[in-house]
């Protein structure tokens, strides 16, 4: 759903696994750009109520992109960059502590 | 929470605001701490320009004039702390009391001054399907783009009003992904206006140039542009499938995936609201702005620098860093005279740079009813899942302002802290009971005003 534009300059990658599967992404994106270039937006994040979200802003205020990164769940997705070896899990199950 | 931590000058953010005011700083031998939440200096308007991404001829120039000032940061002695959250504030007689939160753990610090360059959000603006995948804010799309070249597969609807929208459909073009079409909610006859507002039209003309230019390359690339539209809904199963806008009289419908909304920035509030500066609702910006005086002074001990302020866009940031800067200095020094000039210098400018806005505000102005013409499933707090007609009937039942309808609804409860729900809220509640916004008010906030995790609460409390 969203791809790299050619014209753009070539970026390290790093490994990083999501949902068990290991990926490689640009180094310079955030953990919520990389889960939106690898799967798309459709199923980023299941809401309490039962229903797909997906990030909305990326800058830190809505909290849509809330994700589980090296086991701590909630994570703002779009403050924190991709690191080599890094898990990432969707939070696909609809419930979702106060974080 | 280990030991108390201190500094002179504590700056929030590192965007042009905060870059420029603390350059200014070490020029007076000051060393500022700079807590910034993002992984490298800029901000939004210059992020990633540390280690550009994309070039010149796809952001455009206006990218690129960051890169002196990103240069002077990263020579100047500061201490700048990246990945660093400033979650509760206290203003005290001898300074300011913060609890920073970063990869190490939470922290305590006491700083004399403090800036608060937290810059701006987008506004959010609910109509049906807006939290549905699929539907982002067009600066969500900008960040993508500067972060990592990243576009859109399938081209976009871009919806909503303003410069940024522009921006944003420019930039696709020039990148070979140009939008389905662009539903801009300004009237036509808007873009007639800078014929009524000479003055600002003239010294904004840099501005007024610039969004022809790029109106004129979006036509002759093809791009239908809808002027007047005056309903938007989003509509698919599990994400969106169609945009429907009601434009000339009738519903209209496109397939889409993609819809990209921007309505404008307001100041991020948190921080100033949990540290008590009162926030004043400005008509021409139609958004709450903090408090300042003519130095960009907030409370006895704490200044507050760019759109985080009042909306001037990046150079203007740029020159309230400075003035902030300058006010900040207290001791006295040999140099009072050249300061005093550079000060004069400054704001002569900030005042040319700032005419355009009463224009780009009338301009751009959003139909203040326009919540209240949504219908009732509308959700307000995407958070807690709070419908307009559930807000509606807690307002019937008696919730007078937006702590009672918090308190009724949950509306502002959740994740966010009421940040997409906060300004909806007062703007519901003005219609509805026909009062301003300024009597209605806002939610109290209170901290933590930025999440933290259960270790990092435990860490806090066995200080406390």
């Amino acid at each position: 759903m969203f791809q790299r534009i050619a014209e753009s300059s070539v970026i390290d990658g790093v490994d990083i696994q999501l949902d068990g599967e290991i990926c490689r992404v640009p180094i310079t994106l955030s953990v919520a750009a990389a889960v939106l270039f690898i799967k798309g937006d459709a199923d980023y994040r299941r809401h309490v109520d039962g229903h797909a979200r997906a990030p909305f802003c990326l800058m830190g205020c809505c909290h849509e992109c809330l994700i589980t990164i090296d086991g701590e769940p909630n994570r703002r997705g779009c403050l924190v960059s991709v690191a080599e070896g890094m898990s990432i899990e969707r939070q696909l199950g609809g419930s979702q502590d106060d974080g | 929470m280990g030991e108390l931590c201190q500094a002179e000058i504590a700056i929030i953010g590192a965007g042009p605001a905060g870059m420029a005011a603390a350059i200014r700083l070490t020029q007076a031998g000051i060393r500022p701490v700079v807590f910034d939440m993002g992984n490298a200096p800029g901000g939004q308007i210059y992020r990633q320009l540390d280690v550009p991404v994309i070039g010149e001829t796809l952001s455009g120039t206006d990218y690129y004039r960051g890169r002196d000032l990103l240069g002077d940061f990263s020579r100047a002695d500061i201490d700048y702390r990246p990945r660093s959250q400033v979650w509760w504030g206290q203003c005290e007689s001898d300074g300011v009391s913060l609890g920073v939160v970063d990869a190490a753990g939470v922290s305590r610090w006491h700083v004399k001054r403090m800036l608060l360059a937290t810059g701006s959000m987008e506004r959010s603006w609910p109509f049906p399907g807006w939290q549905l995948p699929g539907s982002m804010q067009a600066g969500a799309a900008q960040i993508l783009f500067k972060e990592g070249g990243l576009v859109p597969e399938a081209s976009p609807v871009l919806a909503g009003s303003g410069p940024l929208l522009y921006l944003l459909a420019w930039q696709y073009c020039r990148a070979g992904c140009a939008p389905q079409r662009i539903l801009d909610t300004t009237p036509a006859s808007r873009y007639r206006l800078p014929l009524r507002y000479l003055r600002g039209a003239w010294q904004g003309r840099h501005y007024l140039v610039k969004g022809a230019r790029m109106m004129l390359a979006l036509k002759r690339a093809g791009v239908p542009i809808h002027h007047g539209v005056e309903a938007l809904e989003a509509t698919g199963k599990h994400r969106v499938e169609r945009v429907h806008y009601y434009w000339r009289g009738h519903w209209h419908h496109q397939d889409t995936s993609l819809v990209l909304t921007h309505f404008g920035v307001v100041p991020e509030p948190q921080l100033g609201r949990a540290i008590g500066i009162p926030y004043d609702w400005h008509e021409g910006q139609q958004c709450f702005l903090p408090e300042r005086n003519r130095s960009l002074q907030a409370r006895t001990r704490v200044w507050v620098a760019g759109d985080g302020g009042g909306i001037g866009g990046a150079l203007n940031a740029e020159r309230e860093g400075r003035l902030a800067a300058l006010s900040m200095l207290t001791i006295p020094t040999n140099d009072v005279a050249d300061r005093k000039r550079e000060r004069r210098r400054l704001e002569q400018r900030r005042a040319t740079d700032l005419a355009v806005r009463p224009l780009l505000e009338a301009m751009f102005r959003l139909p203040s009813h326009w919540l209240s013409e949504q219908p009732d499933t509308t959700l307000v707090c995407r958070c807690e899942c709070v419908s307009l007609g559930e807000l509606r009937r807690a307002i019937e039942q008696g919730a007078a302002g937006p702590n009672q309808l918090k308190a009724f609804t949950r509306c502002g409860m959740g994740p966010c802290q009421g940040r997409e729900c906060g300004e909806s809220v007062t703007r519901l509640l003005s219609t509805v009971q026909a009062l301003p916004p300024q009597e209605i008010g806002y939610y109290q906030v209170r901290p933590p005003v930025q999440a933290l995790s259960l270790g990092e609460l435990a860490a806090t409390a066995t200080d406390a």
